[in-house]
């Protein structure tokens, strides 16, 4: 911020620092570069006293050329031909006897990263390499490395990469670290550091001496060595057993990754990793570090995916505290859900229960998310919860509490009549636009239960020349054409004025051709109609597995100790903060990126009767996010049913990564599974959504759009299928 | 690693900034102000966000946003750990960390950034080190200096650099040989409205502040070390001894350091020092509400409770309070409805209380929720897990040094539901 005056303060430096009298005192020409400095800091522009700076520059005052040095660092760039004059100084310093002005010349010298002096430079840092002290190796080892990214395209001076690889014996532990990281930047396009079994063993042993940071950066570069034989693996395990009990998170992190991608081959080794860094996790979750508290959160919650047990005594530790910042919160919630079990749930809901009235919205709302997530294995007492916090009239929170119940009815149609009995009177208080989506479609699909059903879509209906959201008017659709199928003297003449306003009066095309369609297929016949609005419903015979098995380690090993893991919570923050919450997905799962908001139970009727309506649908709902959509019955030959538990059956679903939805319970028929899947392939992903039916034969349907994909799934499906039928067999 | 580092102050101005690598242009904070103003407290701007060329890492303390940018991908605890280092540093070496501070530092500050990082990298980071290079500023040494012209720069290669331990200088001479050690715990609890504990932990850090002459070699027991369940050491505890003798045997820096810090969860009984009886009531349609609160001590050990000050933010609907307490002062800001009692030492014969009514908005319903209370509170002379010192043994070196541990429990977050 450069303010009024700063021309004349710039002159008045100038002058101060071209007078002799000031130049012959040093304590006063200390002074006068002091401001210079401090207005730099400030933000105005100084660079025109560049030249008295490089004449301040030749001074035996130690404090005066670091003062100096910070100045030219900053306005090198600007005067290049200028900073020519700084070198013969700081070359003259390289020959200082004290090794601390060795070192400071040699850094500034590589510091001011102009290309036109790289051949000044190149000669001290030679000799700053063998230098007696060590401060000053440290120092050239780094120079190296910033003078390569001067001139990346040159090609790198072998000599000097030796010389570098020799450095890594050096006595010094911060020379030695110094040179892995230099070596890293210089090396970057063959891939970093060459680690054979000789230098890897020298870090190790070396590890001890190394600071924190140099530790953590030794282990990071470790994780490129396999280790020949079991015997070396097994060695090389016990001597980073105590690290992973480290005081400091980020060497704990740093060495649980390590060892993580040593034991890739052995489950058993890296899931008892897993259980003794709980306590140093659990250490760091209290730390007093709000980002730190962070962090570790997020990493806990990657660690749950493998050993789901892991936390489950230390569910308490995620309780909320009053003054935390929302998102950690949020992130203690999603772990809170993870860990409910059948002795915990009442202390667990209790809580979140107090968070749902918190102050910050994000927080309420994302604690009445978890208790309806909860609500799926424990629903009447979350939906007595959550029915009592309609009482409250909170505009975010009945919108949140509605969001959640629709959610919640889709996987547990058995707590409709509760949900039917509490929708009254909500539509005075639900304001945005999701909350009043999830409210219509509650009233078109339970309409005939809710006695206030039609008055209030004749409300919506009177509103919507208001509306300015296309997605509450679609959704306004489908619900008053759901009611007319079961209440029709009530609804007739609304729907006629709804469609009549849609097909001529709007103008957003979505909702006008999903009006059309409507139209058309009143045309058809009620039967017709019928058939394609009540497709199907959830059927209350399946059992949701709420648990879900165990990932191996190896899916997430590599985002550990990365930003992956806090980076998702970023985005949803963001999502959540931006004023309109996503609609809850059924299924969480953290590392699919793909949107999933098709599988919720929103608007979409899941499996599709039609094909051809079906996607007329589809395609009308789901406007730009995914366009084509195909529908497609295909039969899978196989001996019989598999008979197993659903457990098994998910566990090896899971090994080919399709991921089961929901199951009907064994041994009744019609016996199905919804299941789905994602390839990803280098330019386009595909979702795969299936369900698969036993009535007698067997068969698939599913919504695929890409041929190849849909292929390898039936065979690996069908293989899955032969594998559990014939042992079973 | 890291590439710049911005410093905002809570209004949103970068008041600092230090480029390691190339100069990263202040726009980038930009994608910061935007998430800061979306927050709506100051500690809720998510520590990490994603800009599309680089990250940004920051951590709030004092009211500072310190905002690392990173343009690779980094493990984020090392970021933040170094992060909480510089500001551990910034206090150690001014005192406070604020904002004025920093800027009438502004030079010494530059100068242990430079230090601290090179290239992106941390360089020297430990205390002991840096004051060797760097002297810190104090009002006797800037005096001396504008008078003889010396500086706070060392002039001599930091000899700890190049002593086998890395953490202790050589050739340490003091004539008082002292070692003192400090047992600090904080309680962190949550008591719910009934006055049953939810959750109960220890945070428990042992400071020490050694001056001993030579390399000396200690060994610190334990009466009951079981207890601790996750330590964690100064790199200068000898691991293995801990693990097969429960005894802490080091070589100490020279100076003030932390020895080891440890948590005592709620599997081990956390005994709660204080106990709360409250009664705070709001009626329906009435425009006035109760508030009727009593501190009592219990199993304190027979120690005093001191320092206690009580705090609670009371509901929006609140327009005033009118309370009287039997001992200490009270405030209550209308604007930001925190209530703040001051009760200082609790005596056991006569129990602190604050009593009187809370005069609310006219015709507003009822609050939602009752009030949380927090509280602070200090026991001297007591660590509230139960830890104790057994011997303090000091090997290689000849002389007798002189021994003390203090204890002292203090609450950390402390809350009380109502």
């Amino acid at each position: 911020m450069p303010y009024l005056g700063s021309e004349d303060m710039v002159r008045e430096l100038r002058r101060a620092l071209s007078n002799p009298n000031v130049q012959s005192d040093h304590l006063r020409y200390r002074n006068t570069i002091l401001k210079v400095v401090r207005a730099m800091s400030q933000g105005v522009d100084v660079s025109g006293l560049f030249s008295e700076m490089v004449k301040a520059c030749a001074t035996v005052d130690v404090v005066q050329k670091k003062l100096v040095y910070v100045f030219l660092c900053s306005y090198a760039s600007l005067n290049p031909e200028l900073s020519l004059l700084v070198i013969n100084t700081l070359r003259k310093d390289c020959q200082d006897p004290n090794p601390m002005v060795r070192s400071l010349a040699l850094r500034n010298m590589t510091n001011l990263r102009l290309p036109s002096l790289v051949e000044y430079v190149e000669q001290p840092l030679t000799a700053g390499l063998r230098d007696r002290a060590a401060c000053v190796r440290r120092v050239a080892v780094l120079g190296w490395a910033k003078l390569h990214k001067l001139q990346a395209s040159s090609d790198i001076d072998a000599a000097v990469v030796n010389e570098l690889y020799s450095l890594l014996r050096d006595p010094d532990p911060v020379v030695m670290v110094n040179c892995l990281r230099a070596l890293e930047e210089i090396l970057k396009e063959e891939g970093g550091v060459a680690i054979n079994k000789p230098i890897a063993h020298h870090l190790l042993n070396r590890l001890k001496e190394c600071d924190v940071w140099g530790q953590c950066e030794v282990l990071k570069i470790l994780e490129r060595y396999r280790p020949q034989s079991e015997d070396e693996l097994f060695d090389i395990l016990s001597l980073l057993d105590p690290s992973l009990l480290s005081p400091h998170p980020p060497v704990m992190a740093a060495t649980l990754s390590l060892f993580l991608s040593l034991c890739s081959g052995l489950p058993a080794a890296s899931l008892s990793a897993l259980e003794r860094v709980r306590g140093p996790l659990l250490a760091a979750c209290g730390s007093a570090s709000r980002e730190m508290r962070f962090t570790a959160l997020c990493h806990i919650q990657l660690l749950l995916r493998s050993l789901p047990g892991l936390m489950g005594a230390h569910y308490k530790r995620f309780f909320c505290g009053y003054a935390e910042p929302a998102y950690i919160k949020q992130r203690k919630m999603q772990l809170l859900v993870e860990l409910v079990n059948d002795e915990n749930v009442a202390l667990v809901l209790d809580e979140l229960k107090g968070y749902c009235t918190d102050v910050n919205t994000d927080t309420a709302q994302a604690a009445i998310s978890a208790i309806g997530r909860i609500g799926r294995s424990y629903s009447d007492r979350c939906l007595e919860i959550l029915t009592g916090l309609l009482g409250l009239k909170q505009e975010h929170i009945t919108s949140a509490v509605v969001q959640t119940v629709r959610d919640l009815v889709w996987v547990c149609p058995q707590c409709s009549e509760a949900v039917c009995l509490a929708l009254e009177g909500c539509e005075e208080t639900v304001q945005d636009s999701q909350g009043r989506q999830a409210l219509l479609w509650l009233l078109g699909v339970y309409g005939e239960r809710v006695s206030s059903a039609p008055y209030v879509l004749e409300v919506f209906i009177d509103g919507l020349r208001s509306e300015v959201s296309p997605g509450v008017k679609m959704e306004l659709l489908t619900a008053t054409m759901r009611l007319f199928l079961c209440r029709p003297a009530e609804t007739q003449d609304m729907l006629g004025r709804l469609l009549h306003y849609c097909i001529e009066e709007e103008t957003d095309m979505c909702v006008r051709d999903q009006a059309l369609f409507y139209y058309r297929l009143l045309h058809c016949g009620i039967e017709e109609t019928r058939k394609v609005l009540q497709g199907r419903r959830s059927d209350p015979s399946l059992g949701v597995l709420i648990g879900r098995p165990a990932e191996p380690v190896n899916q997430w090993a590599r985002s550990f100790n990365t930003l992956e893991p806090l980076k998702q919570s970023a985005a949803e923050t963001e999502s959540t903060s931006g004023g309109s919450p996503e609609p809850v997905t059924s299924v969480p799962r953290p590392n699919t990126d793909l949107s999933l908001s098709s599988l919720s139970p929103s608007p979409v009727d899941k499996p599709p009767n039609g094909v051809a309506l079906c996607f007329l649908l589809l395609g009308a709902l789901e406007k730009a996010e995914e366009e084509d959509y195909v529908c497609m019955e295909e039969h899978v030959h196989c001996p019989a049913p598999p008979r197993c538990s659903p457990q098994s059956l998910q566990a090896a679903l899971q090994l080919v990564n399709v991921q089961t939805l929901a199951f009907t319970p064994p041994q009744t028929l019609p016996w199905r599974v919804y299941l789905y899947t994602h390839t990803r392939n280098t330019h386009r992903s595909t979702l795969i959504l299936g369900e698969l039916l036993y009535t007698g034969e067997e068969r698939v349907k599913k919504q695929p759009r890409d041929d190849t994909a849909l292929k390898g799934f039936l065979s690996i499906l069908a293989t899955v299928l032969h594998t559990l039928s014939s042992e079973r067999a | 690693m890291i590439h710049s580092l911005f410093l905002v102050n809570a209004s949103g101005d970068i008041f600092l900034e230090k480029h390691w690598k190339s100069v990263v242009s202040r726009s980038v904070c930009d994608y910061f102000f935007e998430a800061q103003e979306r927050a709506t407290e100051p500690e809720n701007v998510p520590p990490v966000i994603p800009t599309p060329h680089h990250y940004l890492i920051s951590v709030l303390r004092h009211r500072i946003y310190f905002v690392a940018v990173i343009q690779s991908e980094v493990p984020p605890l090392f970021v933040i750990e170094f992060l909480h280092r510089v500001v551990d540093t910034f206090q150690d070496y001014f005192g406070v960390c604020t904002e004025a501070a920093i800027k009438d530092n502004v030079v010494v500050v530059y100068e242990l950034l430079e230090e601290m990082l090179d290239n992106g990298f941390p360089l020297a980071t430990e205390s002991n080190i840096l004051k060797e290079l760097i002297k810190p500023p104090t009002i006797l040494r800037t005096m001396v200096n504008t008078i003889t012209g010396s500086t706070n720069v060392g002039e001599q290669l930091p000899t700890g650099q190049l002593s086998v331990v890395p953490w202790r200088r050589t050739g340490v001479k003091y004539t008082n040989n002292e070692a003192y050690f400090d047992v600090v715990e904080e309680i962190d609890a949550i008591i719910d409205k009934s006055g049953s504990t939810i959750t109960a932990e220890i945070q428990g850090v042992i400071d020490a502040c050694v001056k001993l002459t030579g390399m000396p070699d200690l060994t610190l027991s334990f009466m009951n070390p079981r207890l601790l369940d996750d330590v964690s050491f100064h790199p200068c505890v000898r691991f293995k001894r801990w693990e097969a003798e429960r005894i802490l045997s080091f070589i100490p820096p020279d100076g003030n350091f932390r020895l080891l810090s440890y948590h005592v969860s709620s599997q081990n009984l956390v005994a709660i020092p204080v106990y709360v009886k409250h009664n705070i009531t709001f009626r329906e349609g009435s425009s006035q509400g109760r508030f009727d609160l009593t501190l009592g001590p219990k199993q304190t050990m027979g120690k005093a409770v001191e320092s206690v000050l009580v705090s609670s933010q009371l509901p929006r609907g609140v327009l005033n309070t009118n309370l009287n307490p039997s001992q200490g002062t009270y405030t209550f800001d209308p604007v930001t409805k925190l209530l703040t009692w001051d009760v200082g030492k609790i005596n056991p014969q006569k129990l602190p209380s604050l009593k009187g009514s809370m005069s609310l908005q006219a015709g507003a319903s009822k609050p939602d929720e009752n009030p949380t209370i927090n509280i602070q509170f200090k026991i001297q002379q007591m660590a509230i897990s139960g830890l104790k010192v057994n011997r303090l043994d000091m090997y290689g070196e000849k002389y007798k040094p002189f021994k003390g541990i203090k204890y002292m429990t203090k609450a950390g977050k402390f809350q009380v539901r109502t």
